[in-house]
């Protein structure tokens, strides 16, 4: 076994070899891209291996050491402790900056590794070169960071158990969540570096026709799928730990996930128009630069101290870094685009506004603008602080009134597009397609009305769910029809499941944030209070205490049933409370119990606050269905379609131009 | 006249006509509904959300645990019980109180104002954008292929046969 004191050397080590790897790995595949030479290009394998090797010894390294509490390193001293529980020592590694650096470092080393592999029959081709070049050179980039701003291996002098070796914050070892929320987030943020990466390639090489979205699809969906279960969740582990009964708050760190996503949404479906029909090839480029750069400017934005937020658990140095890396992809992006200016016009063109791929090109409008306003908001406190000098705060009464009719008007599109044809759509197929879905958001809102729902904003939100749950469900009933279980399969179909998941996603964010009721109770042992239909007594309350924490805990009875028991923890390390909440949860309503400072075991007093939130399990089982349907996509359907197959728009003969 | 026919005509015009005036009973109905008066705890609740915590990194007086926050929902409370002020007023009470840093909503004057009017210049910018988009894509056909040009991209396809690699469905 190693000295404890080699970690610190095994990882700087591992670090510079990986730099070093992916570097030379990427000026490998540029000189052989560049002389044409095929043996060079194998050359660049064992890089590429050598750069996941040193990532996962790395990693490896940081998690021997705070297994081992090897206290001679500066992040073990920040984020270890003797009394951590083993499983969230093992997550305290993305519990810091420094640590969650490591963890992407590997991620994008191990999806370099796979694009090597999977393209490793094609590799002088210059397209997938270039790709594999970009995707090394940004593998370097955070090797270097991990190697610079942000070392987690940098050695400190004997701890001083009084200040330090606390343990990671006491909202990351508190629950479960913690062990997958950031990993699935990370592999979403990662995973468009890979389409990113042929992007560029597709601009150096001066192929930006179709070939390139066809490698990347899957590739775009699979971190499309992971960043959307990667938010969910975040908002799980938000309603799960910090105790106020919400799932989504817009805080920065939120808001720096959901930009990828938004752009990142807006590409799957605009791709399909480029695909189809030749258009938008700069828009599809520049959406792919912007997801990518998004994620860079967000872990800047969050991870810098530039902006405040209680799930940055960070103040780090990276931010000029990170800064760099943002405006260098960037100018690079922008400068090829422009470069390739002449070969991005689009051949095709729009027949009618009313069709597919005006549908797809409203819904990039709306989600861009989405992510603008959300970016806005976000950056708006230090324009204002930058230019008159003063602190404001931008939150969720900005983010709520802004986004709510993007959102609307995001809910109908998805009801209408699945019924539009390509090219042109009449009144006739319109008024046929729509409907039984329109009906269907008509009993939606009926509904809802009969069941007591309120307020013109939930009661459109529902009624344009019901629209558009309809005509997903039409789509997949006339697929399944049709093909049988191959229904389901395929992108279009598979994108049926994942706007269910969606609509799930909207009606139970729409129902919880609008209708529920919440009271604070001081209630004495064995007494009962009644609210919402629903009677709490109050069985038990009583302190408990832990390695790591001192506290209280009530165990309340919900109608005479079952007991749940929130708790109040002190971490007494930190000083800090963490309110640990209890939900009874069902597919109508949950029960969300918290106990309150006020609290006294030595009277029998319990503080009580009761939250009663509609349909919160509709997010839960929303985020589910969005990652099966995202499986469902990236299977081929039967109608598969060669990349050679004539994609780009119809273009009329002669005699129709000048005769009709 | 068949069922299917009949239902072939209601989906028409009929049809339409009927689930407009349903639709817009039902929101007409369900968003002037009269709910009753919001108990103080509600009041409390949804003017702690409009207001962040002044010494935390980004959370409302509504998710924050630490005791400015309860103090300023005691505040707040103490405001909704005891007075006849307004939401809007009592968010205007607890801003002086505790500093404009308590304030999440931007104000709709000065430097401030921006981020709001920002947003609708990009909104109306995007739809003329979008207007003028259709309009030369409408009109955009200026090129006719030529003989060449077909042999090309059929020789192309011929070429491309054999090589094709699994594409996807759309």
């Amino acid at each position: 076994m190693l000295a404890e004191g080699l970690n610190g050397f095994l990882g700087h080590s591992a670090l510079i070899v990986g730099l070093a790897a992916s570097l030379f790995g990427a000026m490998a595949m540029i000189a052989a891209i560049r002389t044409r030479n095929p043996r060079l290009v194998r050359t660049v394998i064992p890089y590429g291996w050598l750069a996941l090797v040193a990532a996962v010894v790395a990693v490896v390294a940081m998690e021997r050491a705070l297994i081992t509490r090897d206290w001679s390193l500066a992040y073990v001293q920040k984020v270890g402790s003797y009394d951590t529980p083993a499983l969230f020592n093992f997550t305290a590694l993305w519990s810091a900056l420094e640590g969650s650096i490591l963890l992407w470092l590997l991620l994008l080393a191990m999806y370099t590794a796979i694009v090597m592999r999977r393209y490793r029959a094609r590799l002088a081709d210059p397209a997938v070169g270039w790709a594999l070049a970009v995707m090394l050179l940004v593998t370097a980039f955070f090797f270097m960071l991990a190697l610079g701003p942000t070392d987690a291996f940098r050695e400190a002098a004997a701890p001083n158990f009084a200040m330090c070796c606390r343990g990671p914050n006491p909202l990351l070892q508190n629950h479960l969540l913690v062990m997958f929320h950031p990993p699935i987030l990370y592999l979403g943020f990662v995973g468009f570096t890979v389409p990113f990466a042929f992007a560029i390639a597709a601009l150096v090489t001066g192929r930006v026709g179709e070939g390139w979205l066809v490698e990347t699809r899957r590739w775009a969906l699979f971190a499309w799928g992971f960043l959307t279960l990667g938010i969910v969740l975040g908002g799980w582990w938000s309603y799960e730990v910090l105790g106020w009964g919400g799932v989504w708050a817009w805080d920065p760190v939120e808001n720096a996930s959901l930009l990828p996503w938004l752009t990142g949404t807006a590409y799957i479906h605009s791709v399909m128009v480029q695909e189809r029909r030749g258009m938008l090839r700069v828009w599809n480029l520049s959406l792919l630069v912007a997801t990518f750069s998004l994620t860079i400017l967000g872990t800047f934005l969050t991870r810098s101290g530039v902006v405040n937020s209680v799930h940055a658990f960070s103040d780090g140095t990276i931010g000029p870094f990170l800064l760099g890396g943002f405006g260098v992809v960037l100018v690079v992006s922008l400068a090829l685009i422009g470069w390739r200016g002449d070969r991005l016009r689009s051949p095709g063109a729009i027949d009618s506004p009313v069709s597919r791929e005006g549908a797809f090109l409203a819904n990039n409008v709306l989600l861009a603008l989405f992510a603008f306003v959300i970016l806005l908001g976000t950056v708006f406190p230090l324009i204002v602080e930058a230019k008159e000098d003063r602190q404001i705060a931008v939150g969720s009464p900005f983010f709520d009134a802004m986004t709510r009719p993007i959102g609307l008007v995001l809910l109908f599109l998805m009801a209408v597009a699945p019924a539009l044809p390509w090219r042109k759509a009449s009144g006739e197929l319109l008024r046929d397609r729509l409907f039984w879905p329109a009906w269907c958001g008509a009993g939606t809102l009926a509904l809802a009305v009969g069941v007591g729902a309120t307020g013109w904003a939930p009661l459109l939100a529902f009624a344009f769910a019901g629209f558009a749950g309809g005509a997903a469900i039409r789509q997949l009933v006339l697929a399944a029809r049709r093909q049988g279980y191959r229904g389901l399969l395929g992108r279009t179909n598979g994108g049926m499941v994942v706007h269910l998941g969606v609509i799930m996603i909207a009606v139970g964010l729409a129902a919880s944030n609008s209708y529920t009721h919440a009271a604070e109770f001081t209630v004495q042992e064995g007494e009962t209070v009644s609210f919402a239909g629903h009677t709490f007594t109050v069985v038990d309350v009583y302190d408990f205490s832990d390695e790591r924490s001192v506290g209280i805990k009530a165990d309340i009875s919900i109608d005479g049933g079952q007991a749940y028991t929130p708790a109040i923890s002190k971490y007494t390390a930190f000083g800090m409370d963490v309110a640990t909440p209890s939900v009874k949860s069902s597919f109508v309503k949950d029960i969300y119990l918290t106990v309150e400072n006020g609290t006294k075991p030595s009277t029998g007093t319990a503080k009580l606050k009761v939250f009663v939130k509609p349909m919160v399990m509709w997010i839960w089982i929303g985020g589910l269905l969005c990652g099966v349907g995202t499986v469902l996509a990236a299977f081929p359907g039967r109608n598969r379609r060669r990349p050679t197959d004539a994609v780009s728009a119809p273009v009329p003969l002669e005699e129709e131009i000048a005769g009709v | 006249m068949s069922g299917a026919r009949a239902l072939q005509h209601a989906k028409r015009w009929p049809g339409w006509v009927l689930l407009v005036l349903v639709v817009a009973g039902l929101l007409a109905y369900g968003s002037t509904k009269d709910v009753g008066a919001r108990t103080p705890e509600e009041r409390v609740e949804e003017i702690s959300k409009q207001l962040a915590c002044p010494i935390c990194d980004g959370e409302t007086v509504y998710e924050s645990r630490n005791t400015a926050s309860i103090s300023i929902r005691a505040e707040i409370r103490a405001q909704v019980t005891t007075t006849d002020a307004g939401d809007d007023e009592i968010i205007a009470y607890i801003v002086q109180q505790f500093g404009a840093q308590t304030q999440l909503l931007p104000r709709a004057s000065g430097f401030e104002s921006l981020v709001w009017v920002i947003p609708s210049v990009a909104l109306v910018c995007a739809a003329v954008g979008l207007w003028f988009a259709f309009r030369r894509w409408r009109t955009a056909v200026d090129t006719v292929p030529d003989e060449q040009d077909r042999a090309l991209v059929a020789a192309a396809l011929a070429a491309g046969d054999g090589a094709g690699e699994a594409g996807d469905d759309t």
